[in-house]
């Protein structure tokens, strides 16, 4: 681990057009700089890349002269256009990484045709019924547009309670709304590691 | 994190396959159950039950409640009744029933098993007041049920007890001759019974037993023959019967999977170990919930064309393979039932007649559990059932396996008329036996059909 008062952490968003490489020409560009990489996540959606990564660096090296560097990366490519690079710094005071999913983490499953406010919606019930968002993903399938969604439920006591809930807003809102414990798909869908 | 088509998925076994906990059974210990009267033994047996049940339906529904998949039966399964009440005469027996009776409904439960006796090697004093008590104690209760172990491979066939059985279960249907001879779809005479089978009627909680246990059965059928459209209206290839035993595998790995974390979720709750699963696919009166309808799926067009046996077969060890990796511990009688009147594509089979009782007990060679809710002329005679009943547990004694038979003589009905019990027991045709009555000489030796040489393996 480096030494803290040497270095300084960074959250670095980048978004790009997904192509072979993009990734060695990042962390590539990162290592020139002494950068450490803590953490990171990608995604790909359709073409389009975007990570999420937390880097530490020398004090030496600014937020601008790390955005330089990695906007820099595409340049040279008449086919893809520049990179979008945010970089800020990180802050100290929130808590390191939590990768494992809480023991009563349920799967909310949306599901209905394909409109303006579909997300909106089924984020905006959680909201308002205190329901933390872990992870969402959306799969179109039959037709059908479906969200699914990552949820913790610790912050709520009573399932019984929030299934009316559900029910409730399903008949408002038209949409499937299906929730299942985490346990049933990690039974069905994974031989653990032991 | 789960990739999106799993959860889909397995949201889709859950809501639309008829993904369920079959049955959450709740095995208890009465051999302290003994008092100084009859009148205190009842009380100690209703004590006990509610003590160690008391809480049973609501605990399996909240579990339901939390996972979203629901616990359908919660049963109880005691002691066979000849070891707690021996020394009674048959009719404080049947006092024993009702206590077990109303405790089981006190506790909200709907049937309970054990009211039982093993007379594979001899019946004793107690075991002869246990089958003179079943007709009245069957008659005069509704949650109780029932089962004798005649035979195993160890011990033989006791021909004098199958005889006797015969007359048993015409005189209980004749008893229940305004429910279609109900009382004898809560009995069920065995070879080879296992002490720890969750489902109905053959349940008891064997002298082998922890105090108390939780055993579970699994759903299925729904779930297998969705699993196997699915495959093969989606597959890209032509799909071997060595592809569908995979399908099946697979589907039966994740419905095992779910029932052994429920039933572990219950256990945990009530503070009970858990037992056993029971692999059995236990098929419903509920369309889509049907064995018939996976034998259909596999390539027969009429259930009992041949063919069935082997692909009865095929889906049997199927289930065990998948099922036997999903759970830690398995046990019951763990196979396909193919119970006539509980699954309606089986009953259609029987009423258009291309299933006869023959087929059913070829078909039970490979398969558990036996000649299971089928419904007879009232008129056949006594020695006519007992024969039916030697053939079938001699499929059991030769074969190290579980096989059994519930019989349902119509009292006033012959074949082609038909019988409804209501509810999961369902309705079926009055199946014809052949050759009614030309078994008597054989019945009559009596005695007892010895134990295979393969019996012999110290």
């Amino acid at each position: 681990m480096n030494d803290t008062s040497h270095h300084k952490q960074y959250v670095i968003t980048i978004l790009s057009r997904d192509r072979v490489g993009i990734i060695a020409d990042v962390s590539g560009a990162i290592s020139a700089l002494e950068g450490d990489i803590a953490d990171l996540r990608e995604s790909v959606l359709r073409g389009y890349l975007t990570m999420i990564l937390l880097v530490t660096f020398p004090v030496s090296q600014t937020a601008e002269a790390i955005r330089h560097s990695l906007q820099a990366i595409n340049t040279q490519r008449a086919d893809m256009p520049p990179l979008d690079v945010i970089v800020r710094p990180a802050d100290d005071a929130l808590p390191a990484g939590q990768s494992s999913i809480p023991d009563d983490a349920y799967i909310l499953t949306a599901t209905g045709s394909d409109r303006i406010g579909f997300v909106a919606s089924v984020s905006g019930f959680c909201a308002r019924h205190n329901i933390n968002i872990l992870d969402l993903s959306t799969a179109v399938s039959e037709g059908a547009y479906t969200m699914i969604l990552l949820v913790d439920l610790s912050q709520r006591s009573d399932i019984a309670d929030i299934r009316r809930q559900l029910q409730a807003f399903g008949q408002e809102s038209g949409l499937s709304l299906v929730l299942q414990h985490y346990a049933i798909f990690k039974t069905t869908n994974e031989i653990g590691m032991i | 994190m789960i990739q999106a088509d799993q959860i889909l998925n397995t949201v889709a076994m859950i809501q639309r396959e008829n993904l369920d906990v079959r049955a959450v059974t709740m095995g208890i210990s009465l051999l302290d159950c003994r008092g100084a009267t009859i009148a205190e033994t009842c009380g100690k047996i209703r004590a006990k039950i509610v003590a160690c049940a008391g809480s049973l339906v609501a605990t399996c529904d909240t579990v339901g409640e939390q996972y979203a998949v629901p616990v359908v039966n919660k049963r109880i399964a005691v002691t066979p009744i000849s070891e707690v009440g021996a020394g009674y005469t048959s009719s404080e027996l049947v006092q024993i029933a009702q206590a077990l009776d109303a405790a089981t409904a006190e506790v909200g439960c709907d049937l309970i098993g054990g009211f039982s006796a093993n007379v594979e090697s001899g019946v004793s004093r107690a075991d002869q007041a246990l089958i003179d008590a079943l007709p009245a104690a069957l008659v005069s209760t509704q949650r109780v049920c029932a089962s004798i172990n005649a035979a195993s491979t160890r011990y033989g066939l006791n021909m004098d007890a199958v005889a006797q059985l015969g007359h048993t279960i015409k005189d209980m249907a004749g008893r229940s001759a305004d429910q279609g001879g109900f009382a004898a779809a809560k009995f069920v005479v065995f070879a080879n019974q296992p002490t720890d089978v969750p489902f109905m009627a053959g349940a008891s909680h064997g002298a082998n037993q922890p105090e108390v246990v939780i055993n579970i059965g699994v759903s299925g059928p729904g779930v297998v023959a969705r699993a196997l459209e699915r495959q093969l209206e989606q597959s890209t290839r032509p799909l071997g019967l060595h592809d569908l035993a995979d399908i099946i595998k697979r589907a039966a790995f994740r419905v095992t999977c779910c029932g052994e974390l429920i039933g572990r979720q219950v256990a945990d709750a009530l503070n009970v170990p858990f037992g056993i699963v029971d692999l059995s696919l236990a098929p419903t009166p509920n369309v889509g919930d049907s064995i018939g309808e996976i034998l259909k799926i596999l390539g027969v067009d009429a259930i009992g064309a041949p063919g069935s046996t082997a692909i009865v077969a095929m889906l049997n060890d199927a289930v065990k393979k998948g099922g036997a990796f999903a759970s830690q511990s398995v046990g019951g009688l763990s196979g396909a039932f193919i119970p006539v009147c509980e699954d309606r594509e089986l009953a259609l089979a029987a009423e258009a007649g291309s299933l006869t009782i023959e087929k059913l007990e070829a078909m039970t060679s490979v398969c558990s559990v036996g000649l299971d809710m089928i419904a007879v002329p009232g008129s056949v005679d006594a020695e006519t059932l007992a024969a039916l009943i030697a053939d079938e547990l001699a499929i059991g004694m030769i074969n190290h396996k579980t096989t059994a038979v519930r019989i349902i003589p119509v009292p006033g009905k012959e074949a082609g008329d038909t019988v409804t019990f209501g509810g999961l027991f369902g309705a079926s045709v009055i199946m014809p036996i052949r050759n009614v009555g030309q078994s008597t000489r054989f019945v009559r030796f009596g005695g007892k059909i010895p134990a295979p040489i393969h019996s012999l393996r110290n």
